[in-house]
């Protein structure tokens, strides 16, 4: 049995032009967030001179950045489709985009001109340890920044909730929890925009208020330092919240592929036992995995250790075998005709599915003993995040604004944007198996190979995702006057 | 080494996954006049791709969860001589001590930090990883390795830890028999 995946509500102009706001931050976030990246590269690649200092400064904005970026377009693409479904609040909507560009002009000032240089991840205590480079001004703004894009998903979340909780009653309702496990027919479940919404909000809500805890503990100990904590138990909160997030990012993303995907293909999306099962299931998953950043920290009950490997692995059979299996089979000889829409799309899954790959082979712990925080980690989270997340978030965007914009060239962008980005991921996935460190503002001579074709991959990347995002630009007068996109 | 392993055994899963994505991709503009069969032998392969999936799964986890790191399971090899090690590490500096040892010896590290998250890696002569644990402020880590080729063995740190972290290296002599 099946369920149509096309939602029964218009999205008013008002809302519509919500999204492309969201979408136009995002592209241009993104591309500078990319810039940001390239220069690391470069520098490593010793093409370019660059103070260590400013290294790690662009570091932490970089990490900050993009994950921010991810969380404010995945939420775009959630938002636009999941309003076809459930009442969802305009001005929710945009508070959080308010609430995200307060917290990335706070961000942004801790680094360039704080000098807050302590990684995205903030460790407990390193924001109180600058060795004189920052301030505690510096690092409190960075938290702040956090707090307040914190809070802007917390209230998007709740907004959801209340739209799902209005239609469906409740959130195992919204997940097909019954239809996945055979409970109910499988025809009564919730479309997969509402499952996969119901989802992030609920994964997201328990990472933000965990997350929420560790920043404003670490706020007190910046200016009581007598106020101390377990840095261990610091550690778990931030790896909760930051795990939580970025997969969130990408389980709200793919919901860019369910709906328009099926449009390309005249294949509704098949929504069986499988699928809801596959969604609670990677529910608690996200949930109960993130002890796999923490395998290196021998003071962890092992059991817990062990249990985030198992989980690991379980974690990529939802992917692997419920939504790339789907978009495949949704795909296969079906008639579509490409463009970078649905090519993007398409890459989306694709990213997303090869990326596990090296992400699982990680959480294993007699690998990870040798490749935790080498190259090989930022090499597995690019190949899902950059050709994955991305790719489905540039398929949106790409889908609601491209098609009106005056520019051509989108197939260029495409395929830069994959060649580039595949030589990119390879050249962090081959270092990390050289045992080349992660975050090194400086690299032996016989590191630079890996950082020259890395940086040439970047470079072919951004020129991809560009001609893209300026492609969208330009097309968003256009845009925002809308048109029925259901029938494209 | 291990690493290679990891890496070959990536390139082939990773490339494999993405020609049958292309494969997909490249067909696609066919259209098949009658999708029912297709799906229904599709749902029968990805039984089967279950099946393989779980076989994998148990076999790769029992295999490599009987070889943790953790100091209660890695016991020193047959007759190796344990040598106790202090390695503090504060930002951006490694003390470790001692710190000269002899082909097949195992040293027992004990690994803390004065300040910040650190992570104590062993390099090598080669560069390459041999074992790593993470040190934090208010825990003492225990990581057992044995030396297994004489030179020059490197501790980089790995966790970042301030705008100095990839000067946070020391080094270890490792003597032949």
């Amino acid at each position: 049995m099946t369920t149509e995946a096309i939602g029964t509500r218009s999205t008013p102009i008002g809302a519509r032009t919500a999204v492309l706001a969201y979408l136009a931050v995002s592209g241009v976030v993104l591309l500078l967030m990319m810039l940001f990246g390239a220069t690391m590269r470069l520098a490593q690649a010793q093409w370019i001179s660059l103070d260590p200092t400013w290294f790690y400064i662009i570091l932490t904005m970089h990490g900050a950045g993009m994950v921010g970026i991810a969380g404010l377009s995945g939420a775009a693409v959630m938002w636009y489709f999941v309003g076809r479904y459930v009442p969802v609040s305009t001005a929710v909507f945009l508070a959080n985009l308010g609430f995200f560009l307060v917290g990335a002009v706070l961000i942004l000032g801790s680094g360039f001109i704080g000098g807050f240089a302590a990684a995205w991840t903030f460790l407990f205590p390193l924001p109180a340890h600058s060795g004189s480079l920052w301030s505690i001004n510096a690092a409190a703004c960075y938290l702040f920044g956090l707090i307040s894009i914190g809070v802007g998903f917390l209230l998007l979340h709740l907004d959801i909730v209340r739209g799902i909780l209005s239609v469906y009653g409740g959130l195992g309702a919204g997940l097909g929890f019954k239809q996945g496990f055979g409970l109910a027919p499988e025809d009564t479940g919730p479309p997969p925009a509402v499952a996969a919404s119901t989802m992030v909000a609920i994964v997201n809500i328990v990472g933000i208020v965990f997350g929420a805890a560790i920043l404003v503990m670490s706020l007190v100990n910046l200016y009581v330092p007598s106020f101390t904590f377990n840095a261990l138990v610091a550690k778990n909160m931030i790896y909760l919240f930051g795990h939580i997030f970025i997969n969130a990012t990408i389980y709200m993303a793919v919901i860019a592929v369910y709906e328009i995907l099926p449009r390309y293909t005249h294949r509704a999306w098949k929504t069986n036992w499988a699928f809801y099962l596959a969604w609670v299931m990677s529910t608690l998953m996200v949930l109960t995995v993130y002890p796999h950043h923490l395998l290196m920290d021998f003071a962890m009950p092992t059991w817990a250790l062990v249990a985030g490997q198992i989980i690991s692995w379980l974690s990529g059979l939802p992917v692997l075998l419920v939504t790339a299996f789907g978009a495949l089979t949704n795909t296969y000889r079906s008639g579509l005709k490409w463009d970078a829409a649905s090519g993007l799309v398409f890459l989306g899954v694709a990213g997303w599915a090869i990326g596990v790959i090296p992400a699982i082979l990680d959480g294993t712990i007699a690998i990870n003993s040798v490749m935790h925080n080498t190259q090989w980690v930022p090499g597995h989270f690019h190949t899902y995040l950059l050709l994955g997340m991305i790719a489905m978030m540039l398929g949106f965007m790409t889908w609601l604004g491209g098609a009106k914009s005056p520019l051509g060239l989108a197939p260029v962008g495409f395929w830069l944007y994959l060649v580039g980005g595949s030589i990119f991921v390879l050249a962090f996935l081959s270092a990390g198996s050289a045992s080349v460190p992660r975050r090194y503002a400086v690299h032996l001579q016989a590191w630079l190979p890996y950082d020259e074709i890395g940086s040439i991959g970047a470079c072919l990347a951004i020129a991809g995702v560009a001609i893209l995002v300026v492609r969208f630009l330009a097309g968003l007068r256009s845009a925002a006057a809308g048109g029925d996109d259901s029938v494209r | 080494m291990i690493q290679d392993v990891v890496w070959g055994v990536s390139i082939v899963l990773m490339g494999s996954l993405a020609l049958v994505f292309a494969w997909v991709a490249a067909g696609a503009d066919i259209s098949l006049p009658d999708y029912g069969p297709a799906i229904a032998s599709a749902y029968r392969l990805r039984g089967w791709l279950f099946a393989a999936a779980v076989i994998v799964l148990i076999a790769a986890n029992w295999r490599t969860l009987a070889e943790l790191p953790y100091v209660s399971a890695a016991t020193p090899a047959p007759g190796a001589t344990v040598v106790p090690v202090d390695a503090v590490g504060e930002q951006w500096d490694w003390m470790v001590t001692p710190n000269a040892f002899k082909v097949g010896q195992t040293a027992e590290f004990h690994v803390s930090s004065k300040d910040v998250n650190h992570g104590f890696a062993l390099y090598d002569p080669g560069m390459r990883i041999v074992a790593q644990v993470q040190a934090m402020p208010g825990y003492t880590n225990i990581l057992r390795y044995t030396f297994t080729q004489p030179g020059t063995y490197h501790v980089l740190c790995l966790e970042y830890c301030g705008v100095n972290h990839h000067n946070m290296k020391t080094d270890i002599d490792v003597a032949a028999q």
